[in-house]
């Protein structure tokens, strides 16, 4: 029987080739009718035999393309027209609002063979890519995706790109930046006066040269600049960490896959991560030979490394034609401030790190970063969740349109709210530089305008210092202030889809609690609606507030002149002997608490176990202490038993008292005894403590249902929070974790929109 | 004569009589007024400048000055960067009972040798004594009259991009002194409060042909408060250089150690000047001059009008928006 459909597809739809996949599909199976992008979505009219259709419907899902996602399929008949034959037609601007922004995707192994076939017009080109490869998000300047609205949009297609362009058959039907060497953009050399030296071919033969002498090149990417020197070259890592002032913080790595496999342990997990089309930097276990192939330097002190492999046609080639395995790709961002991602910039801040600039006339119009992922036993966890990710929606339960939720101060992202969809921004790093904020502020209305979003609400965080407070009074909207650590709890409900009260349990850095103290050490019941705090970590003074926090060796004394007195300043005394000068200003600041406000955070007393072994007294970088304690230890030792601790019930909440074990873990390391042994009994007696706290919150509140949540910045430790679900699940808990955001700050806007939803709704 | 304090002292009788006279009157030397219940200055025509300040130090006593001290160089100094010339001042004494006569004396010896220094009479004083804990030993107001000079330049609304920011010497210092004399912290250093009057200095700038757009006296709130509030009330952008900040190794070495900013820590001998470029040079030239400036330093420039705010840029290259002193120092760190 014949029948007509008008079918919506929504999801990853535009940008990743579903149009030519439909045409085919509708020849194939005979169907006439049209198919065109809008505002929607993917509008497909099918005309046909009733059974083609219905079989066209199923197939959409089951063979969509490479980067595909389907989120929701509808159909409705509609009046038989006698349409002939299929056709793709332009993009509809008008309508409502559903559209979604591709991805930047790594290159495909199609385009790759192209590239590397002497016979193919693209041999050699850096820019190939096809609908299933190549750069979206980041030459976006409108929706649609559409090349007039990107910044391929200078480049005027030559005869044979135009014919593969507009041919429904061809691979590279309505890749908007498809190009070749004739009519696309091209490399060139950059000399660090802001000199072009070489174009094309030319500039790629001297930057491989460059990086086979040793030399440092900054290398325009997809979203932004890295800078690249060869690995395993001892001198060009001690330069390269010399010129960036980075003495210690890991430096990410670029390698074939042959190659990452020498250097590092892979799981499937792992491999399918690295070779995804968001080819994020993966942070894998080194292997038993790593020193063999790279030296100690590219990370020190630490048993990962963060690797990717090549994603652009460019790095293919750069290994390609290089003498060298591995290279050095970090970002050549200035450490705190946006993205660079024009020339200018590049060369300005690079003159006097970079040797070289390898760039192109593609310009970036939205910078981003690499992601950064782990593989944790039970799923990927995102330490950074920025290019190949950012800004895919996340579908909300909760009607969350117009809504705007600001986010953290460091490890930033903000989220938009659109119906049911929420866009989390892209990772942008620490506000507190002013070119941060005004960064911040410029990509916020960027993807407000593209989205169609007409702002009607703020969610933000209630720290009375975070920077963006500078801004938010431009926008007079109503103001929802969320406690950081509720926003936390509420993020991985609504990864999970949780809407009902559970429990949570928040380990994190620094958050602004409701009685004017820093918490971060937290037990709540609740959801959007509504909070309670249940249970926390005894408070201590960090002296000098945020200088306590890049200092730990300070946050150590405190801890221990106000948990133990003086038997604490004797231990501290004797753990820090080169601060003697310093130790009683410091234990004087504590006790008075002048410059020191109180804290009990998990973060917090990492730092100080990590300072009290030893292996981190001032930290060079963001979570520095945390990162080497957890790197310190062997997480297959045998198990140990937790240091004794207390929970006593305080002003109506439980109260987590470690000053046992902070004694006993100053005097076994003044004794001599292996770090690594201590830590585990450490990591031990915070799970221990964690599951009786949860037992203790669980007793409470029934209601909960043994649902629990784990967030917040500490659970990117993997072993804390890997022993800690692990336990909870033999304490009969349902336990819940991150899977799509950050467990830290990058994903706190998500719960900040939800709980503004859900303000707004009652 | 007892050697405390008594309400007696302040009873207005035969004690409070000669508490005054043989204190405050043979301290400042101008018996003949004191017949009157007001004192009558003879001005010549022009502005009148006149402010008042009261002064709450603990302790009274630091190196580097008294309350007294104080007292005198904080309302000298207030009239001088408002481009007045200083003429005379008024003290007023609120007494705890039980306040040393020994400490008293001090405190009014060295009150009468800055106002001399500063070259200015006091023409004017009361004494009230309250009930033991009705206040912390010694408070002191100063009002000040000036007279507005004919060459003042002063006009904010001259401030303009390129202009730049000058300080009259290193920042912090009185802040850390005060805090080390209070003797809580254990804190130990040979650090001085720069405590001064500056009108002699800023006479010599003025009248040395500087164009002088802006004055402030960066004392409670320190450097970085002073210039916020400038910044905001005159819609400029200010931008520092934190490499240029003037600091003295024991104000760095304390601040360091106590996470302070010394930004925001107090100065009550410092000066900050808005000039415009051409007449930087000369500025530092004229400070540089006097042992109070000896380290004057240009510190930031005015780099645009707008909604005001003041940028610090960072050695690194970083650049954050400075606020008030917030009294808060909550970590952000997550
Ligand atoms: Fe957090
Ligand atoms: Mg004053
Ligand atoms: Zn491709
Ligand atoms: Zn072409």
């Amino acid at each position: 029987m014949r029948k007509a459909v008008s079918v919506i597809v929504r999801g990853r739809v535009q940008g990743v080739g579903f149009r030519p996949y439909v045409y085919q599909l509708s020849k194939q199976l005979g169907l006439s009718g049209t198919v065109q992008n809008n505002m929607d979505g993917v509008h497909i009219v099918w005309e046909g035999e009733n059974a083609a259709i219905e079989k066209a419907i199923a197939r959409l899902s089951t063979e969509k393309p490479r980067l595909a996602r389907i989120d929701y399929i509808s159909s409705k008949s509609v009046a038989v027209n006698q349409r002939t034959g299929f056709r793709i037609i332009e993009s509809d601007r008008d309508g409502k609002s559903a559209l979604v922004i591709p991805v930047d995707a790594a290159v495909c192994d199609d385009c790759l063979d192209e590239m590397r076939d002497p016979h193919n017009p693209r041999y050699r080109y850096p820019f190939i890519n096809c609908t299933q490869c190549g750069p979206r998000y980041t030459i976006i300047e409108g929706l649609p995706y559409d090349r007039p609205f990107t910044s391929m949009k200078q480049f005027q297609m030559c005869s044979r790109c135009r014919n593969e362009y507009t041919n429904p058959m061809n691979r590279r039907h309505h890749a908007q930046p498809t190009a070749c060497a004739s009519c696309g953009p091209e490399l060139s050399l950059l000399s660090m006066n802001g000199q072009t030296t070489a174009k094309g071919e030319e500039a790629l033969i001297l930057a491989v040269q460059a990086l086979e002498a040793g030399k440092i090149v900054a290398v325009k990417g997809i979203g932004g600049y890295h800078l690249a020197c060869d690995a395993s070259n001892l001198q060009s890592v001690e330069r390269l960490r010399a010129r960036k002032q980075r003495p210690s913080k890991p430096l990410a790595i670029m390698a074939p896959l042959e190659h990452v496999r020498r250097i590092a342990v892979l799981s499937r997990e792992e491999e399918a991560l690295l070779t995804s089309p968001a080819a994020p930097i993966v942070l894998l276990n080194k292997s038993a030979a790593f020193s063999e192939y790279l030296p100690e330097l590219i990370a020190p002190g630490m048993q990962t490394i963060g690797a990717m492999l090549p994603y652009l046609p460019l790095h293919h080639l750069l290994f390609d034609d290089g003498a060298y395995s591995y290279l050095v790709m970090t970002s050549a961002n200035p450490s705190g401030l946006p993205m660079l991602y024009k020339d200018q910039q590049a060369v300005d801040y690079l003159s006097g790190i970079a040797d070289l600039v390898l760039t192109h006339n593609r310009e970036i119009v939205n910078p981003i970063d690499d992601s950064v992922v782990r593989v944790s036993s039970h799923a990927p966890l995102f330490l950074r969740r920025a290019r190949g990710y950012v800004p895919d929606p996340i579908q909300s339960l909760e009607n969350v349109d117009g809504i705007v939720a600001l986010g953290g101060q460091l490890k930033n992202t903000f989220s938009l709210g659109r119906n049911h969809q929420i866009f989390v921004g892209p990772h942008l790093g620490d506000l507190s530089d002013v070119r941060s904020l005004d960064h911040y502020e410029k990509t916020l209305s960027h993807l407000l305008k593209w989205m169609g979003v007409t702002f009607q609400t703020i969610a933000l965080d209630t720290h009375p210092l975070y920077s963006y407070r500078e801004i938010t009074g431009k926008w007079p909207l109503p103001m929802v202030q969320v406690q950081h650590h509720h926003a936390h709890m509420v993020s991985c409900m609504a990864e999970n889809g949780l809407s009902e009260p559970c429990l949570g349990i928040i380990l994190d850095g620094t958050g602004y609690g409701t009685d004017g103290a820093i918490w971060g050490f937290e037990v709540l019941y609740g959801n959007a609606g509504q909070c309670r705090r249940l249970g926390h970590l005894r408070y201590t003074p960090l002296p000098g507030g945020d200088r306590a926090v890049r200092e730990p060796w300070r946050n150590a004394a405190a801890m221990l002149v106000a948990l133990l007195g003086d038997s604490g300043e004797k231990l501290a005394e004797q753990l820090f002997p080169e601060k003697r000068e310093a130790l009683p200003i410091i234990f004087r600041m504590a006790e008075k608490q002048i410059n020191s406000p109180l804290a009990g955070t998990c973060g917090r007393l990492f730092d100080a176990i990590s300072a009290i072994l030893g292996l981190c007294r001032v930290s060079t970088y963001d979570g520095e202490a945390a990162v080497r304690l957890s790197e310190a230890m062997d997480p297959c030792g045998k198990p140990v038993a937790a240091y004794p601790y207390e929970i006593r019930k305080k002003e109506k909440l439980e109260e987590a008292d470690f000053s046992v074990m902070l004694k006993q873990i100053a005097e076994d390391r003044l004794s001599g005894l292996p770090s690594e042994l201590l830590i585990r009994r450490f990591h031990e007696t915070l799970v221990s403590a964690l599951a009786r706290m949860a037992d203790l919150a669980a007793a409470q509140y029934p209601k909960s249902k043994r649902r629990i949540v784990l967030s917040g910045g500490s659970i990117n430790n993997p072993y804390l929070s890997s022993r800690l679900y692990d336990r909870l699940v033999d304490h009969g808990f349902t336990v819940y974790t991150h899977h799509l955001l950050p467990s830290g700050d990058g994903g706190l806007s998500l719960g900040q929109i939800i709980i503004a939803a859900q303000w707004i709704k009652s | 004569m007892d050697r405390k304090v008594t309400l007696a002292h302040g009873d207005g009788g035969e004690l409070a009589h000669k508490l005054i006279q043989q204190i405050f009157v043979s301290a400042f030397g101008n018996q003949s007024e004191s017949r009157f219940d007001a004192t009558f200055l003879s001005l010549s025509s022009g502005k009148i400048a006149v402010t008042t300040d009261s002064f709450v130090v603990n302790p009274l006593f630091f190196p580097g000055g008294d309350i007294g001290k104080i007292a005198v160089s904080g309302t000298i100094n207030d009239l001088s960067v408002a481009g007045a010339v200083p003429y005379c001042l008024t003290v007023g004494f609120i007494i705890e009972e039980g306040f040393p006569l020994a400490d008293l004396r001090k405190v009014v010896k060295s009150l009468a040798v800055e106002a001399e220094k500063a070259g200015v009479q006091v023409v004017a004083g009361d004494t009230k004594v309250v009930e033991k804990g009705g206040a912390d030993g010694l408070y002191i107001n100063t009002t000040g009259i000036g007279l507005q000079r004919e060459e003042s330049t002063i006009d904010p609304s001259r401030i303009a991009s390129g202009d730049a920011v000058l300080i009259s010497g290193p920042i912090g210092d009185h802040g850390i002194a005060i805090l080390a004399a209070r003797g809580e912290l254990g804190l130990m250093t040979d650090l001085e409060s720069d405590c001064a009057p500056l009108n002699h200095m800023i006479d010599a700038v003025i009248l040395g042909g500087v164009d002088v757009k802006m004055m402030r006296d960066p004392t409670r709130g320190g450097v970085a408060t002073t210039l916020v509030e400038l910044a905001e009330d005159f819609d400029a952008i200010i931008e520092l250089e934190e490499e240029k900040l003037p600091i003295r190794d024991q104000v760095r070495g304390a601040s360091d150690l106590l996470g302070f900013d010394p930004l925001y820590l107090a100065n009550e001998g410092k000066v900050l000047f808005i000039v415009s470029e051409s007449d930087r040079q000369k500025t530092l030239e004229l400070l540089h001059q006097f042992p109070e400036g000896r380290d004057a330093a240009v510190i930031g420039r005015v780099t645009g009008k707008g909604v005001g705010q003041l940028l610090l840029e960072t050695p690194l290259g970083s650049k954050r928006r400075l606020h008030r002193l917030s009294g808060m120092m909550l970590p952000r760190i997550c």
